[in-house]
């Protein structure tokens, strides 16, 4: 299992007014898994999301990942797993503006203490996997959104990590080059990445293959998606 | 290998964040380069009136006692060495008969009069009356002609021999030997030139290149001697018996005094150790208010780096969630935002560091011989560097402390 969750609450306290946003939610995630988290906001998605990407710590519950208890891990192991087991891909891109393209992808490898040749190639490797090998001197702003969200995903597995958490990722982009991110990510899955989607538009989560849906921090619903269903005919 | 080439790239990191706000970083550096400058300057300057000083008091020897009326330093009550009598010739003349271990006596006397030489004047140059033991006290030989001799004392010759800055001032382009030039109302004929001694003047001390030598008894007799006061410089024979032999000097002058035991002394005995530590010890204060005063403004540029720090931290929240997220462990973040500040203030310390060669240039030119020691150098750069660890740390624990949700949700 990549993900075991058993359990998982988060409390918010706001002046001494305890807010509930996740309570008691189970949850596994096997390899190469394509799963997609909806749910209106306020439902509890973004804690969710959080807590699987190792941003924030649960209030109470268990989390491992790939077999390691995460849910304990002070902030600096928790950025160690970040760094080496999971892949963002955020709605707002969230390049380093001022750094070229090619610096924005090696980031993580440099955090992971990689040497400057290895460097190199291995994010030289993703730019051109995802489309990108000419504007790596480029900058951030100087791409279209499309462009910009390719990086962000070139970024998110330079490291290999065990788990691609895509947070609204098509959420800034127009339907077309929504929809070119969104098949990226299905060939992603293809070459065997276990990928965690959140969103609100049920047409991206139908490239799922499964939908859970959250409501006041509970999961309402767990089930197939149509799409694994038309692949598996 | 790895934690290098981390601190490598926090290294790169804070480089780059500069580069971007080359304006702000200049500004801000500023403060540091005005407080490296001023400390520079300050200790330049203290470490070239040291020197100075101690060349100029070298000159006279530190084996070399001097018995005078007053003494130099005059602490209690001055109405008491007021009424101290005159040191006469007769009185220096004994004392050199009695004074037998002595390597030299050389009794002096001075005045200051104006010289002239066809029509080139100069006002109030010190004239002192002196012997041929002068070449023993002192360290300074004639560069050309020659110093008084016994002869010229004994026979009253109007000779004189005059200090290099008498010689360019008076004697521009004339070769001065045995040329005759007036000193008050006296003719003299100089005999000889002083070799280049450098100055203590800067400090209220004598001018020893702009003396004018004459033999004492020519003194006497053209300016009058026996309402001045004569100085003795009395050369002990061996550095090491110098206490001893100051013993011996005041017992022999109570006995020209003709002091009973009762008697306290009515002279006083100096060395150059006596000036050279009232010397350091007003050295020493007038240095810690100069370096209290440029540390303020050191401590007020690394105020401003501070601010500017908060700013950056602030302006970047972003960022450091992004680097946060993808895995930048907190000391990663600190290490950025260090190096950051660390590069402003080495940058401010390294143009300080010019400002100072430049203002220390000047005042070599302008006011007395100064130069920067490579200490002085290393010190600046390395305090520079320190105010930026110093004053980046707080800004720079802040940014890695942050949470990271909350920075990537910071707009």
């Amino acid at each position: 299992m990549t993900i075991e969750m058993t359990d998982i609450v988060k409390t918010y306290g706001m002046n001494s007014v305890e807010v509930q946003a996740l309570r008691r939610v189970s949850l596994s995630v096997a390899k190469n898994e394509y799963v997609a988290i909806m749910g209106p906001s306020g439902s509890g998605k973004s804690t969710l999301m959080n807590i699987i990407g190792c941003l924030d710590p649960p209030t109470s519950g268990s989390y491992s990942l790939e077999g390691e208890d995460v849910s304990t891990m002070k902030e600096d192991q928790l950025a160690e797993v970040r760094n080496q087991k999971i892949g963002f891909v955020f709605q707002t891109f969230n390049l380093i503006a001022r750094s070229n393209v090619f610096h924005n992808v090696e980031l993580p490898l440099i955090y992971k203490g990689v040497s400057v040749a290895k460097r190199r190639k291995i994010a030289e490797e993703a730019l051109e996997a995802v489309g990108l090998a000419d504007r790596m001197k480029h900058k951030p702003p100087e791409l279209s959104g499309g462009e910009r969200q390719r990086v962000a995903i070139a970024r998110a597995l330079v490291n290999k990590p065990s788990l691609l958490l895509a947070d609204e990722p098509t959420g800034n982009l127009d339907s077309t080059t929504g929809s070119e991110i969104m098949s990226l990510l299905d060939d992603l899955h293809a070459d065997g990445n276990t990928i965690i989607l959140v969103t609100h538009e049920p047409e991206m989560a139908r490239h799922a293959h499964r939908i859970i849906r959250l409501k006041d921090g509970v999961i309402e619903s767990d089930t197939a998606s149509s799409a694994r269903a038309k692949r598996t005919a | 290998m790895k934690s290098l080439r981390q601190v490598l790239e926090s290294l790169r990191i804070g480089f780059d964040s500069l580069r971007a706000n080359k304006a702000r970083g200049v500004l801000t550096a500023l403060g540091i380069i005005i407080g490296i400058v001023a400390v520079i300057t300050t200790m330049t300057a203290a470490n070239g009136l040291s020197n100075n000083f101690k060349e100029s008091v070298s000159a006279l020897g530190s084996d070399v006692l001097y018995v005078s009326r007053m003494p130099w330093i005059v602490t209690g009550n001055f109405f008491e060495f007021r009424n101290r009598p005159n040191l006469t010739l007769e009185e220096a003349e004994l004392l050199a008969r009695r004074m037998r271990s002595a390597r030299a006596v050389n009794p002096t006397i001075n005045t200051s009069k104006s010289i002239k030489y066809r029509s080139e004047v100069i006002e109030n140059v010190e004239i002192l009356g002196t012997t041929d033991q002068q070449m023993l006290v002192a360290s300074a030989v004639p560069e050309i002609g020659r110093f008084l001799t016994r002869f010229d004392i004994r026979f009253n010759k109007s000779v004189c021999v005059i200090g290099s800055t008498v010689r360019e001032r008076l004697f521009e382009n004339v070769d001065p030997l045995n040329k005759t030039m007036k000193i008050g109302r006296r003719r003299f004929r100089v005999v000889g030139v002083m070799e280049k001694q450098g100055s203590a003047a800067f400090f209220g001390g004598p001018d020893f290149d702009s003396q004018v030598f004459v033999p004492i008894t020519s003194f006497v007799k053209a300016f009058g001697g026996s309402h001045r006061d004569i100085n003795v410089a009395v050369k002990a024979p061996s550095q090491a018996s110098l206490a001893d032999f100051e013993f011996e000097l005041i017992g022999e002058m109570r006995k020209i005094r003709k002091l009973r035991p009762s008697d306290r002394d009515n002279f006083s005995i100096n060395q150059m150790d006596s000036l050279v530590g009232m010397f350091n010890s007003v050295m020493g204060v007038v240095v810690t208010i100069g370096l209290v005063i440029t540390t303020i403004s050191l401590f007020v540029g690394g105020i401003g780096v501070m601010n500017i720090m908060y700013v950056s931290v602030t302006e970047r929240t972003k960022e450091i969630g992004i680097r946060k997220a993808i895995g930048a462990k907190r000391r990663a973040i600190l290490a950025q935002f260090l190096f950051e500040s660390m590069a402003i203030c080495a940058f401010g310390g390294l143009v300080g560091l010019a400002g100072a060669f430049g203002v220390t240039a000047l005042i070599d030119r302008l006011v007395m011989p100064a130069t920067i020691s490579p200490g002085i150098a290393t010190l600046a750069v390395v305090i520079s560097m320190g105010i930026g660890v110093l004053f980046g740390f707080l800004p720079a624990w802040k940014a890695s402390r942050l949470n990271p949700i909350e920075a990537l949700r910071y707009e």
